[in-house]
């Protein structure tokens, strides 16, 4: 019977089992020329998602990201989860389209899960980043349609490794880079790499030696910069009380910074006025 | 020789015969609800018999290890792919044994010609409160009980699986004088339920073993069996209930009957 057809080339491999399964499909690759300008011809604007960065501190990864997504130059959403759990020590922070980077963190959330239960270990997190690059190099065919297009950043916390916070950041054609000490992608990212790269170099203590309440801080004046002169990048909205979705990757697990604390700080720290 | 029904019925008579004497000398596998989860627990001699299905899930199995590992997949895929396709929340164990186990699991049975699966299985799902945990064990021939606290014929807040009915039915003897309590408790339970079910399925232990004589037995049996939990949190930090449980809760219990 086709239910206990669970025999796979690939063992643990959850992409394969969607596929053969008709759930997931190979993205179709256009025949004949392809238009370089496509997003231009699109009867939609697509939404976008910036601006999004992770950099290493004392207690592990800093990733964060702004809530806004934008189509051409209308703000769609300003409560946008761009900082996404993928298990329990790795997030994705994604910049680019959601509708495809979601999908992506699903696939990889469920590849995660289904390895660990299939196989009964985890994933090394050299499989980790490699999946995630196989799922962009997948989307290279709608990247060059013009649409679809994700630039993510992905952070875990390897905890056999001597420096166990890793974070890694990719092109859109999957290429994958591991970073020393921090990433940022979208189209905040120049603004926030300027403040990051300042802050490490000349500022009060390296990245890696803040402790959280100094990484948090840096995090949102990072984001803040960048939503000056980025219309795409929310930063912090003062009227609303939005802030940046911050969460911090350690030994303990993944923690989500609160609202409240946030909000706290940035009043005591960043605009005591 | 199935065109005559007599022949099959035979057949099919042979062939339970066959399989309930390989199950006849399966290690007992117990779940059992607590205040803070789902216990499951076992003890094995050289493989694992607990298995994690999806966020809520979880599977023992006695019976023959490719067998287990065939039927394991199918869930894990049948709930990783609901998962994925709707969502975590509408991954439902009773559905899955019910419409998807249970029928293939009759049919592959009733196949004379093919290989039936030498497997006896026990599912547990953790709900938010003991009330709502839901017991599943499904046979090799496809008969199903689905059994919680609200639901099924003894409403029971445990399910159980052993190598022989009599076995079966002396655990959940004991199990039903056991109220809902800690983990700890649960545990502690849990080991004797398995010493009962054990001493059980030897065919001359007609009498449910004393208190004294059950602690010697498994003390005795923990010479060659090693203990094997898992416990589906009722709230645990993440979606994902299966975890480990604390090793100094574990040593604790067995340290009675070192």
């Amino acid at each position: 019977m086709e239910l206990f057809d669970s025999s796979s080339a690939n063992p643990g491999d959850f992409a394969s089992v969607l596929r053969r399964r008709g759930i997931l499909r190979e993205q179709e690759h256009s025949e004949g020329p392809l238009s370089f300008t496509g997003a231009n011809h699109l009867p939609v604007q697509e939404t976008q998602a910036t601006t999004i960065l992770a950099f290493k501190f004392a207690d592990g990864v800093l990733v964060a990201g702004d809530r806004r997504a934008t189509a051409g130059n209308v703000v769609m959403y300003d409560r946008a989860d761009k900082v996404i759990e993928i298990d329990r020590h790795s997030v994705m922070a994604i910049a680019g389209s959601p509708a495809t980077a979601w999908e992506m963190a699903r696939v990889l959330e469920h590849s995660f899960q289904f390895y660990r239960r299939s196989q009964l270990q985890e994933m090394s997190v050299e499989g980790k980043v490699r999946a995630l690059s196989k799922l962009l190099r997948d989307n290279l065919g709608m990247v060059l349609q013009g649409v679809g297009v994700v630039v993510p950043l992905f952070a875990t916390y390897d905890l056999s490794a001597p420096d166990p916070a890793k974070v890694f950041f990719y092109d859109a054609m999957g290429a994958q880079f591991e970073a020393t000490d921090f990433a940022a992608s979208g189209s905040g990212g120049p603004a926030v790499r300027s403040v990051l790269y300042y802050e490490n170099t000349w500022g009060k203590a390296p990245l890696r030696d803040l402790d959280r309440e100094g990484a948090i801080t840096v995090a949102l004046k990072a984001l803040d910069t960048a939503a000056e002169a980025d219309t795409a990048t929310g930063g912090i909205d003062r009227q609303g009380k939005i802030f940046p979705l911050i969460k911090i990757v350690s030994r303990q697990g993944i923690t989500s910074i609160a609202h409240d604390q946030l909000s706290s700080l940035f009043r005591a720290v960043i605009s005591p006025s | 020789m199935i065109d005559e029904p007599y022949r099959w019925v035979e057949a099919i008579a042979n062939r339970r015969e066959y399989i309930e004497s390989e199950l006849a000398t399966g290690s007992p596998t117990v779940g059992l609800s607590c205040v803070e989860g789902v216990l499951l627990l076992t003890f094995g001699k050289d493989r694992k018999k607990i298995f994690e299905i999806y966020d809520q899930i979880a599977l023992g199995g006695i019976g023959h290890p490719g067998d287990i590992e065939r039927l394991r997949m199918t869930a894990i895929e049948l709930a990783s792919t609901e998962g994925f396709s709707r969502s975590a929340n509408d991954v439902s164990l009773r559905r899955m044994a019910t419409y998807n186990f249970s029928p293939a699991l009759k049919q592959a049975f009733e196949q004379i010609y093919g290989a039936p699966y030498l497997a006896r299985l026990l599912f547990a799902e953790v709900g938010p409160t003991p009330a709502e945990d839901l017991f599943v064990t499904l046979d090799y021939d496809g008969s199903m009980t689905a059994s919680s606290m609200t639901s099924g014929k003894g409403k029971d807040h445990f399910g159980v699986i052993s190598g022989t009915r009599r076995s079966t039915g002396q655990i959940a003897l004991f199990l039903r004088s056991i109220p809902v309590g800690s983990v700890e408790s649960a545990v502690t339970a849990a080991v004797k339920a398995w010493g009962i079910g054990l001493y059980s399925l030897d065919e001359e232990h007609t009498e449910t073993p004393a208190p004294e004589a059950l602690q010697s037995f498994i003390k005795d049996q923990l010479q060659e069996y090693t203990l094997e939990t898992a416990l589906l949190e009722r709230t645990p930090k993440t979606r994902i209930a299966f975890s480990d449980l604390d090793p100094d809760l574990l040593n604790r219990v067995l340290s009675e009957y070192s």
